[in-house]
């Protein structure tokens, strides 16, 4: 179906002579379950195609155009293509050039029993998340969405690009509550899972239903100006993805907003992250980006010192270098310069050492929202589940107070980093301990 | 290439369909509605290194029936049509479970001062430069300024069961202004946003404002201080205000999360929740804001709803669903992103209603706090009724006068000890703050809150 769209889209946009183009097709479906407490309360299929084209008008200013639609009707093609050629015209853009083709990795991003019978993984995956959390006495689950996605990405360029993707991927939102007396406390979870196994159903319920349980005893921090607090891989994900993500591109660079220069010293020595769009078992592993170029490992801090940056194609235009397979796809079809999966090298200690050298600290399972600011760095967030650390052992459970500090600051106090990495929608992160951060209460 | 999508269908087609389609399902036995939705807009951003224009299209439908459960199924082509009566169920008892309405009619469409769709696209392209131009001159410190107006048209069509044939025409704008400022190694900024359901006017009233201010805001931020973390006498502006009323108080009022037990306010309806002089509304029927519409993706006719009045919580938000089992009157909540997405029972305009104080009064009473300026984001804790709302700057309070600019802050704790805490509100008028609301992380929707100036006798805030 997507190259016999790719074949119309192409054929129209070849006889009104459009020299220099891409088209891209996704096309997508959700089998989805919602649940209200321990029952299904809705069962939702949703099937959808849509395509984006792109135009290059290389004139004396060059611009480009960009279209993003689902209508599929020759005369209507016409037109969406006559329009997408005026947004080029009016567009004023740097100079561009669509990548040629490349030499693409085969990468595993589907599960074949995701394929064959979606209904019926989403159908198994539910019964066991229900028998589950039914496993877990003094819990109950007050809601939740569990959704098996398939999707499939062609993507054709006027000089010669022609590839087509499928992977398949899971969401899961759940929330478990915890009661005694007029006491209420949860765990509420979000998350996208490329692989079934990642979801580890028993061992995750299990998990979240001791959160929740805990979280009802749970007391204020005390305030502390220099505290060391430890993050596990999804508090990581949403610290590090957006802030040194974008310090690392070469669009903050050339936009001089970018804080890591080549060669120096952005974080602590046992730091080393790459951006890997390699890495099976992650959210954004394909064998191309957004553009059609090539993904690939690239490492961005080495032991402390920054060492390489990531490109799409106009930056790397800009700043006269290669892309690096960083051109990421926004919903409506425009190339953004992006992390593809991020990935911190492991440490040296176990889990359970890394809590172990800790006097005094926090270990934070769950923030309201770590939403730093990605110029800056700068977070406050409050405190949802976590735990005190006293002498080397998680003890008491904490609930509210603020933790406020700076990402990029952050990076340069890492106390350590565990062996153990866990896959987090597009990373794949240890536990790390960081100190010189602040506790409000 | 043979193309049968829904979109190649007039209205008056698509109604015809739905109709027909509709009339499989008798109203006694089950209830069944479905819904077309199609949106065109157009987004141009210019910023330093960039200038993009994307014009977007989509469209398809959600049809959906409950047997107990919900239903769904969602397609583009008209021969998802014929794919329905394999996938939505016939049943022959279930009528009653949904709370049955009178079906009602109506085709309304939004008139605009200008319609964008009038203006050439060299005009808004133009504008939009000139803006980016202004900002980039003002000063060398302006390192990258950012300029993004946005157009979106929305149509919606619903048919169900129940005789109901509405359609609805709702055009928004929005744009969006940040100078990012840069001198040493700081780099901060402010921001300006706007939008409703409005035209091509937004930029005439833009024009009317102080740029210069705007762009002096950014500079400002470059030397402002990180705000004392503790607990303190606060003022939050309008942007804030609303931020409080929607985030924090307000998800925990979606009617979803009472029937899932998942709600710290299920046992407060009637009770005392915040100070006598709160007045907490949210309503899809205020005009010509981002939140607002005739009627929502379930076919109810929008109503203002009154969430707290004199202090004390009087209602919750419904869908149909939460208003069937509660046994409440929905006021047009239902709401889905796209036909994608599912219907959740969502905000619309989410305000307080304006108090007696005048601002200078509230302020001078403070011996030492802070204002919280420019509601920047937030984020929901139903069950727990934690607080997490960020502001994007803000000014420490000094014996009743404003004197330091700070930095980004974190408002937090108990929201119903903040409500309580309340002592004073603003005389101003209710402001919108235009935005867009995700219920969890997904399901995006726009959305307003706002409200005049508040004072709470003690908030928890620490650098954001």
């Amino acid at each position: 179906m997507g190259q016999e769209i790719l074949d119309f889209i192409e054929k129209r946009l070849k006889a009104k002579k459009i020299e220099a183009y891409d088209i891209l097709i996704k096309t997508k479906k959700n089998h989805e379950n919602i649940f209200l407490k321990d029952s299904v309360d809705s069962f939702r299929e949703v099937q959808s195609m849509e395509y984006m084209i792109r135009i290059y008008n290389q004139k004396e200013e060059p611009g480009m155009g960009v279209i993003h639609s689902s209508e599929l009707k020759e005369e209507r093609l016409d037109k969406i293509i006559d329009q997408c050629m005026t947004l080029s015209k009016i567009n004023k853009t740097t100079k561009y050039e669509f990548p040629d083709k490349g030499l693409y990795n085969d990468i595993k991003t589907t599960e074949s029993k995701i394929i064959k019978d979606p209904t019926s993984v989403l159908d198994d995956l539910s019964e066991e998340l229900n028998s589950c959390i039914k496993d877990e006495k003094n819990v109950v689950p007050t809601f939740g969405r569990l959704g098996v996605i398939i999707r499939e990405n062609y993507l054709r360029n006027y000089k010669g690009i022609n590839l087509s993707d499928e992977s398949t991927y899971l969401f899961l939102e759940f929330a478990i509550k915890a009661e005694e007396g007029k006491n209420l406390a949860e765990f509420w979870d979000v998350n996208l899972y490329k692989q079934i196994a990642h979801l580890d159903i028993q061992n995750r319920m299990k998990h979240w239903a001791k959160l929740a349980v805990d979280t009802l005893k749970a007391k204020q921090p005390r305030s502390k100006q220099d505290a060391t607090i430890v993050f596990p891989p999804k508090i990581l994900m949403h610290a590090i993805n957006p802030v040194i993500g974008y310090h690392a591109t070469g669009q903050a660079h050339f936009e001089k907003v970018s804080s890591f220069e080549i060669d120096k010293e952005v974080s602590s020595p046992n730091l080393t992250i790459k951006d890997n769009g390699l890495l099976e078992g992650c959210l954004s592993t394909f064998p191309w980006d957004g553009e059609g170029t090539p993904t690939r490992s690239t490492i961005l801090i080495q032991d402390g010192i920054f060492k390489n940056r990531i490109y799409d194609q106009r930056y790397a235009i800009l700043e006269n270098t290669k892309s690096t397979g960083n051109g990421a796809r926004t919903m409506d079809g425009n190339v953004v310069n992006n992390i593809t999966n991020l990935e911190i090298l492991e440490g040296d200690l176990t889990y359970e050492e890394l809590i172990s050298n800790i006097k005094e600290g926090l270990y934070v399972e769950k923030f309201s929202w770590l939403n730093p600011d990605r110029l800056s760095g700068s977070f406050g967030t409050e405190i949802r589940n976590a735990y005190t650390i006293k002498n080397g052992e998680l003890t008491e459970p904490i609930k509210g107070g603020n933790v406020s500090g700076n990402v990029l600051t952050m990076i340069k106090r890492c106390l350590n980093i565990t062996k153990e990495r866990k896959f987090m929608q597009n990373c794949l992160y240890p536990f790390m301990s960081f100190d010189g951060l602040i506790i409000s209460s | 290439m043979i193309s049968n999508q829904l979109n190649l269908l007039s209205k008056e087609e698509i109604i015809q369909k739905f109709e027909n389609f509709s009339g499989n399902f008798s109203r006694k036995n089950q209830y069944f509605d479905i819904l077309y939705d199609s949106y065109e807009s157009l987004r141009i951003l210019k910023t330093r290194s960039e200038e993009s224009i994307v014009s977007s299209q989509n469209s398809g439908a959600a049809a959906r029936t409950y047997v107990g459960y919900w239903r769904e199924y969602s397609f583009q082509d008209q021969s998802g049509l014929l794919d329905l009566m394999k996938k939505i169920p016939s049943v022959s008892d279930k009528g009653d479970l949904i709370q049955e309405f009178e079906g009602w009619k109506t085709d309304t469409t939004i008139k605009l001062k200008i319609d964008p769709s009038t203006v050439p696209l060299e005009e808004k392209v133009e504008r939009v430069r000139e803006l980016f131009t202004f900002f980039q001159k003002f000063d060398e410190r302006i390192i990258n300024p950012a300029v993004s107006y946005a157009e979106h048209l929305m149509k919606r069509i619903f048919v169900n069961n129940e005789g109901s044939i509405l359609s609805q025409t709702i055009p928004r704008v929005r744009l969006f202004l940040q100078p990012i400022a840069k001198e040493g190694a700081t780099v901060d900024f402010d921001y300006f946003s706007t939008g409703g359901e409005m035209g091509y006017e937004i930029f005439d009233e833009v024009m009317k404002l102080d740029l210069e201010q705007i762009a002096n805001n950014s500079l400002d931020m470059l030397k402002a201080d990180h705000c004392p973390a503790g607990m303190l006498p606060l003022i939050l502006d309008p942007d804030m205000t609303g931020l409080v009323a929607h985030e924090s108080f307000g998800h925990g009022l979606e009617a979803d999360q009472v029937l899932r037990d998942r709600s710290y306010l299920k046992a407060y309806l009637n009770k005392k929740v915040a100070s006598e002089i709160c007045v907490i509304c949210d309503s899809p029927a205020v005009p010509n804001k981002l939140g607002s519409y005739f009627f929502d993706d379930e076919g109810i006719k929008s109503e203002k709803t009154t969430l707290v009045k004199d202090g004390i919580l009087k209602n919750f938000l419904h869908d149909r669903m939460t208003s069937s089992k509660l046994k409440a009157k929905p006021g047009g909540n239902g709401r889905r992103e796209s036909f994608q997405h599912p219907v959740l029972v969502r905000m619309t305009n989410t305000f307080f209603e304006s108090g007696d104080h005048k601002l200078e009064e509230m302020i001078e009473t403070i011996d030492r706090g802070v204002m919280l300026v420019r509601g920047y984001f937030g984020m929901e804790d139903p069950l727990g009724g934690g607080m997490q709302c960020s502001s994007k700057k803000g000014y420490l309070i000094e014996k009743g006068e404003k004197t330091k600019l700070l930095k980004s802050i974190t408002l937090s704790g108990s929201v119903l000890e903040f409500l309580q805490d309340i002592d004073a509100i603003s005389k101003d008028e209710a402001f919108f703050h235009a935005g867009t609301c995700g219920k969890g992380e997904f399901d995006f929707v726009p959305v307003t809150s706002g409200g005049p100036y508040i004072r709470a006798k003690k908030g928890l805030i620490s650098p954001g």
